[in-house]
């Protein structure tokens, strides 16, 4: 299981403590250094004025900037796997990271870091490892494409326990020497993540804690650390130490798919209970759960060494102690049973899944070097990474990094990155098992007669046997009628003695090298803005293990990912705005923010002007199903919500989150141009519908595969581009126009895993991540301002520019007329009321591949309407110290009248909340 | 404690043979960004993330999250 460390983002700057801000370079300018020779350079010698105007003089890595926020945006992709001349119907696994993070000082020596990580996980993986004979992906029926199959599956094996394989070509069994995963895939699934962290420094000691929880559907994590550093040798030496504890659950639904491969069959709920002392197997709602708990603790003690005046050197050493659930409940092993009875050459098997076991108790050591050293003739530097690691599992792992940070000038930068990870196999990793046990026996009594019992009470204690004549008659000899009693023979179970304690398939744990090469470019703006995109491609393979012997080719893969960085230096632009305290003042004036859920409310006032912003939004829907503005009770959802067909499902409740970046640039004074990316996630719960129809056996696995968990969807949605245009602005009046697209970078191909070897199709319209479209978005924008009043309107439009996107529809076009007002109730706080009206078409045209229709939100005449809502917002600007420039929205719009079309749920708020920054 | 002891006598005498002294306003280089022990810090969480959940060896001793990594 993945640990990440939630520190990373704020950096290990063990020495990067100069405070940077913009008091201490005015105190101090470069002419009041010490009688030294001065460097030549200019920006050494900031820098080295940068250094001495601390409290406590610190060495490196000075630029650990102390105020910042960041976003990230990651993606990552692995390319298929192989299957031997089998096309598996699915695509491999890719994830979408957005990372937000940022650290302030709320006092002089009071730092405060929060960062915010959320990621979606798609696509298929390998959820088992067999002989190719085996036929774990195996193709035909509904779906095509192989899916996988891993129960119960009879196979051939040699005296010597070499799976066989029939030759095509000669029809004979010969030996199968070709391993291979069998794939399973996931519907998407949502990670969340947030942690802060509260640090005190004194002049050479810091002192920090921080705490976090990361949450997804079926595992929860909390976790808290206690961090401290001591300066020392006239802060040419630092040492931390850091504390961590971590407290996972793990609740996973063994769900309708799941269980024909990875489900206990041979043991069942009491049997797994029984054997496992830190996971348990139990029901729920329908569903088939596995609890587990987990506890980590964790520490590291690192020292950090300036060697000279352009190298460091950093070593540490880390330890952690894990206990409880640390397998993965997803995973199986696949395990054969041979009867050791059997006689002949070709021994007959039956080959069934087993839920994997690890050990209850993990100890890892990690030993850890960091070299940098300046290269002089170049300005670059030379990062030199070392760590070994060793587990009481068996896994030993040796990872090598070297980078190569080349500054270009102007700003720009470029990172070349080698990476080398080899890692030796745990001791229970095994790609399959074979137990030389029959899977199944029948029982016989101390005479050797086969015992019966009854097929729908088996476990009553009441024993049946056949006399002479091949009658049934009970324990006491007693002629029993067999109608009744409907007997079945008693089998025994195999023994779990006599498998190992411990096993797992997951390729993770297999003896394999990975070679990783990447590159990070990086453009540094000014007014303390940066850019940066990285790559990386990574080679999974067990022929790259140190020392050779690693897994078979079967498991090897390719990866990639990208990433793209926006961050802004708050201290820097600080100082930037000491020079232009009038520009600032400008802004405030002017700019009385619109309340948080407007959007394209306000432009930059002079070229070059920037602006950067993120803006969250929050919608959530459930209670009564609306049709126009009336309830509709289930009877008439059944009967009318569905077309001409009748409904199985409504919603229960859906939820909506989008993250926004603006970024704003004025090339003129009359034109603002603004970038938009988007990143978004939902998640729906379905209920079944009172009084639905009796539905066929494959409606029955859907409907269960919609009602029984919560369906969620996440990643990159549309991309918008605007310019927006002045078309008057004087005396408190201001009008501007915005022209502009959106992009359709969002995904409208998602879908719900197949179930039951059914193909569950496309999820509903609205859990698609975009329009699929390009959208043309118009608006007008009319703000004013009279002392501590202020006030405004928008109209603006969505209009589809295409008859349908690649899924085969579009959304319906959209108008909406808003209207507010707003108050200075104190100098940096205002609130405003809003009116909001909208006008939203239904959805044209129909998914072209398959979806399974069930209830209202499946069909596209039950999307749009109008509504009217009420906006109440509080707005906080951030009028003087570091922070100024800063501005804070938020905004709850309540629902006032809905009349929608077809049959909707109740829509119950949104919220909006708004950053931005100017400058 | 005595951890502490001996990374300490380990220093001085790393100091000893590597080591020469910096002045403050010597340390000019070591303050440039690219300099930084973690010059990256947002990629590497990324980075990291997947590392960890596709490699046995994770990112030991220090604090947890990252999820399940079941996948």
């Amino acid at each position: 299981m993945a640990v990440i460390k939630g520190d990373g983002v704020n950096g290990k700057s063990a020495f990067g403590r100069v405070k940077a801000v913009a008091g201490h370079f005015i105190a101090k300018p470069p002419e009041k250094l010490p009688k030294t020779p001065l460097p030549a350079n200019a920006s050494l010698q900031f820098l080295t004025a940068a250094a001495l105007s601390l409290p406590g003089l610190s060495p490196a890595p000075a630029l650990a900037v102390e105020e910042e926020t960041g976003i990230l945006y990651g993606y990552y992709e692995e390319s298929n796997r192989h299957l031997y001349g089998v096309k598996s119907r699915f695509h491999p696994i890719t994830v979408e990271s957005l990372l937000v993070s940022s650290k302030i000082k709320l006092a002089d020596r009071i730092k405060f870091a929060f960062n915010y990580f959320q990621d979606t996980w798609s696509g298929a993986t390998p959820v088992a490892t067999a002989p190719q004979s085996f036929g774990g992906n195996k193709e035909g029926h509904v779906i095509s494409g192989a899916t996988p199959f891993l129960q119960n599956n009879n196979v051939l094996f040699d005296r010597q326990m070499n799976p066989l394989i029939r030759d095509p070509a000669s029809g004979q069994l010969v030996k199968d020497a070709q391993l291979v995963h069998t794939l399973s895939t996931a519907s998407p699934e949502v990670r969340k993540q947030g942690d802060f962290k509260l640090g005190y420094e004194w002049d050479s000691v810091s002192l920090d804690a921080g705490g976090g929880i990361s949450i997804e559907h079926d595992y929860e994590s909390r976790f808290g650390n206690l961090g401290g550093r001591w300066d020392f040798n006239n802060k040419l030496t630092s040492l931390n130490l850091s504390l961590s504890y971590t407290n996972s659950d793990t609740r996973s639904i063994l769900d309708h798919d799941a269980t024909p491969y990875i489900w206990d069959t041979t043991h069942g709920f009491e049997s797994y209970n029984a054997t496992s002392t830190v996971s348990r197997l139990g029901k729920e709602g329908g569903n088939n759960i596995l609890y587990g708990n987990r506890q980590d603790w964790g520490t590291v003690l690192g020292l950090t060494q300036v060697l000279n005046d352009s190298a460091l050197l950093e070593g540490s050493v880390g330890y952690t102690r894990s206990t409880g659930y640390m397998a993965n409940p997803y995973k199986t092993v696949e395990t054969v049973f041979i009867d050791p009875d059997q006689t002949g050459k070709v021994l007959n098997g039956l080959a069934i899944g087993l839920l994997e076991k690890r050990p209850e108790e993990r100890n890892q050591w990690t030993e850890n070097l960091r070299y940098v050293q300046h290269i002089e003739a170049l300005d670059a530097s030379l990062h030199f990474d070392y760590r070994f690691s060793h587990d009481d599992w068996g896994v030993n792992a040796h990872t090598f990094e070297v980078d190569w940070i080349q500054p270009l000038g102007n700003g720009w930068s470029v990172t070349p990155k080698v990476r080398y990870y080899s890692q030796s196999a745990a001791d229970f990793y095994t790609p399959y098992m074979v137990s030389n046990q029959a899977f199944r026996k029948n029982a016989v009594d101390a005479n050797g007669r086969q015992i019966y019992v009854e097929a729908d009470n088996p476990n009553n204690g009441k024993v049946y046997f056949r006399d002479g004549d091949f009658n049934l008659v009970d324990a006491n000899g007693n002629l029993v009628d067999e109608t009744v009693i409907n007997p079945v023979n008693k089998t025994i179970p195999p023994d779990r003695n006599k498998l190992p304690a411990y096993y797992s398939s997951d390729h993770r744990l297999s003896g394999y090298g990975a070679l990783s090469g990447g590159i990070t470019l990086g453009k540094q703006f000014a007014k303390g803005v940066t850019l940066e995109i990285g790559a990386e491609y990574y080679t999974h393979s067990g022929s790259l293990k140190l020392g050779g012997s690693g897994e078979g080719s079967y498991a090897d893969f390719n990866a990639y990912m990208v990433n793209a960085l926006l961050k802004v230096d708050l201290s820097a632009l600080s100082i930037a705005s000491l020079g232009h305290g009038d520009h600032h003042h400008h802004h405030r004036h002017h700019g009385v923010h619109a309340p948080a859920g407007v959007m394209f409310d306000h432009m930059m006032n002079s070229a070059g002007d920037m602006m950067v912003g993120a803006r969250y939004m929050y919608g959530t829907q459930s209670g009564d199903i609306l049709h126009g503005s009336a309830i509709a009770g289930d009877a008439e959802i059944v009967n009318k919500g569905c077309s001409s067909d009748l409904c199985f499902t409504a919603p229960s409740g859906m939820n909506m989150n989008m993250i926004m970046v603006d970024i704003m640039y004025a090339p003129t004074d009359w034109l603002t141009l603004m970038l938009m990316p988007q990143f978004v996630d939902m998640n729906m719960t379905t209920r079944k519908l009172n009084g639905m129809p009796v539905p066929s056996f494959d409606q029955q696995s859907l409907i269960d595969h919609h009602t029984l968990h919560e369906h969620t969807t996440g990643g990159v949605g549309d991309t918008g581009m605007y310019a927006m245009f002045k078309l008057f602005d004087q005396s408190g009046h201001h009008m501007h126009a915005t022209l502009g697209f959106s992009a359709p970078t969002g995904d409208v191909h998602v879908k719900f895993r197949d179930t039951q070897r059914l193909e569950a199709g496309f999820q509903h319209y609205g859990m698609q991540l975009g329009s699929g479209t390009w959208d043309f978005k118009p608006s007008l924008t009319y703000t004013g301002t009279a002392d501590d009043f202020s006030w405004g309107a928008q109209v603006n439009g969505t209009v589809r520019m295409e008859k349908a996107n690649e899924s085969g529809f579009t959304f319906g076009d959209m108008i909406q007329s808003t209207a507010w007002g707003a108050y200075n109730v104190l100098d940096w706080l205002s609130a405003s009321v809003r009116g909001v009206y909208t006008v939203q078409g239904a959805v044209k045209g129909a998914y072209n591949g398959t979806y399974n229709q069930l209830g209202p939100v499946d069909y596209t005449s039950s999307y749009g309407g109008r509504y009217w809502d009420a906006g109440f917002g509080i707005n906080v600007s951030v009028p003087h110290g570091s922070l100024q420039g800063n501005n804070l929205s938020f905004e709850w719009l309540q629902p006032v009248s809905d009349d929608v079309n077809g049959y909707q749920l109740r829509r119950e708020g949104a919220l909006s909340a708004t950053w931005s920054y100017a400058f | 404690m005595k951890l502490v002891r001996t990374a300490t006598i380990v220093v001085i005498g790393l100091c000893a043979c590597a080591c020469s002294p910096v002045a403050p306003w010597q340390r000019g280089k070591l303050a440039k960004p690219q300099m930084a022990l973690e010059p990256y810090p947002l990629q590497n969480t990324f980075i990291g993330h997947i590392y960890n959940s596709r490699e046995a060896s994770g990112a030991v001793g220090s604090t947890g999250g990252g999820g399940c990594g079941c996948n």
